[in-house]
């Protein structure tokens, strides 16, 4: 699997940080700037709950989530409203999945 | 490609979401070995940027949209294991913070595109590599992106036939060919994606998991 001895020949992920640097950049970007104009239509499986008319199923089990449909409450500006909660979103799930990884993989010796 | 709540029968969200959870407690299990201590920032990169990729629908022909999934695109960078545990994290966050997914439906979410998605991918990349003798890895990379997407709806459209929402060919072939065509964007995203941030594996040793084998030594080449 991935991380094997370095034979050459083998791809694995750049050490160039630049690039990693970039698509940071670019996830902060896309969450806070580009979200707002994301298509609205319906994607893949809501056309195709559509088209076959199960769509009526979809039952909101308590809505407890405080950001639903990707808007935070309370600002007057609807791509404010979207583009703060990607920025949250992305933000959150780098720090969770860094401290989770970190705690998973161990460090060597 | 997120199931909602109430599109699963009891029968089916039940059984998935103990599946779901087992598939994950797994795939954080196999992370450990999978993903060497170096690579942690860069995985964890790499999920928020496959989570605000996600919110980026782009239109497709005929008034639908599309969106980018990422699971084969963490899958060629980090491993299968892996891909299905940063998969599995994103899942979650859309579902609790934006109600984007169903809770009920979380474990049918994790077990189609954290697990199939991720596995298909890596499997469908390793395959075309070794089809191609490592050449031709922008071919590799779509080709599993366009698989891996493809499969991930073709797994949804069968717990929606067990659950009984749609006749089993109609859902089927919906979603299969919705998805054939949103997997070419996958596939382009990803192909970018992998060969930008892939490189020959003789370079530094900061970056690669060959610091597990032996060659420990700091800015040397690794054995």
């Amino acid at each position: 699997m991935s991380g094997g001895p370095g034979r050459s020949g083998e791809y694995r992920i750049t050490g160039n940080r630049r690039k990693w640097a970039a698509l940071a950049v670019l996830t902060l970007a896309a969450a806070g700037l580009l979200s707002p104009w994301a298509s609205d239509r319906p994607d893949g499986l809501e056309r195709v709950a559509e088209d076959l008319g199960f769509v009526g199923r979809e039952a909101a089990v308590p809505a407890f989530s405080p950001m639903p449909d990707y808007e935070v409450a309370g600002i007057p500006w609807e791509a404010a409203r979207t583009g703060l909660a990607g920025l949250i979103g992305a933000v959150v799930l780098g720090v969770v999945l860094w401290s989770m990884l970190r705690a998973l993989v161990k460090k060597e010796r | 490609m997120h199931i909602p709540d109430g599109y699963l029968c009891t029968e089916v969200w039940t059984a998935t979401s103990v599946a779901g959870a087992a598939a994950a407690a797994c795939a954080l299990r196999r992370t450990r070995t999978e993903l060497s201590r170096p690579q942690v920032p860069a995985a964890a990169l790499t999920g928020a940027f496959i989570f605000a990729a996600q919110m980026l629908n782009f239109p497709i022909d005929g008034g639908t949209s599309g969106h980018f999934l990422g699971s084969a695109l963490a899958a060629i960078l980090f491993g299968p294991w892996t891909a299905a545990a940063i998969m599995t994290a994103v899942l979650i966050l859309q579902s609790v913070l934006f109600h984007d997914g169903g809770i009920t439906a979380l474990g049918a979410n994790i077990l189609c595109t954290a697990v199939i998605g991720s596995f298909a991918g890596y499997g469908v990349y390793k395959a075309a590599l070794r089809l191609m003798k490592g050449r031709l890895r922008a071919v590799a990379s779509f080709a599993a992106a366009w698989v891996s997407i493809v499969a991930a709806a073709c797994g949804v459209a069968l717990l929606l036939a067990l659950s009984g929402a749609a006749a089993p060919g109609a859902v089927l072939g919906a979603m299969f060919g919705w998805h054939a065509l949103i997997g070419i964007g996958e596939g382009l995203i990803t192909t970018a994606a992998a060969l930008c941030l892939t490189e020959r594996g003789t370079m530094r040793a900061r970056s690669d998991g060959s610091f597990r084998d032996g060659a420990r030594v700091r800015g040397g080449a690794p054995a």
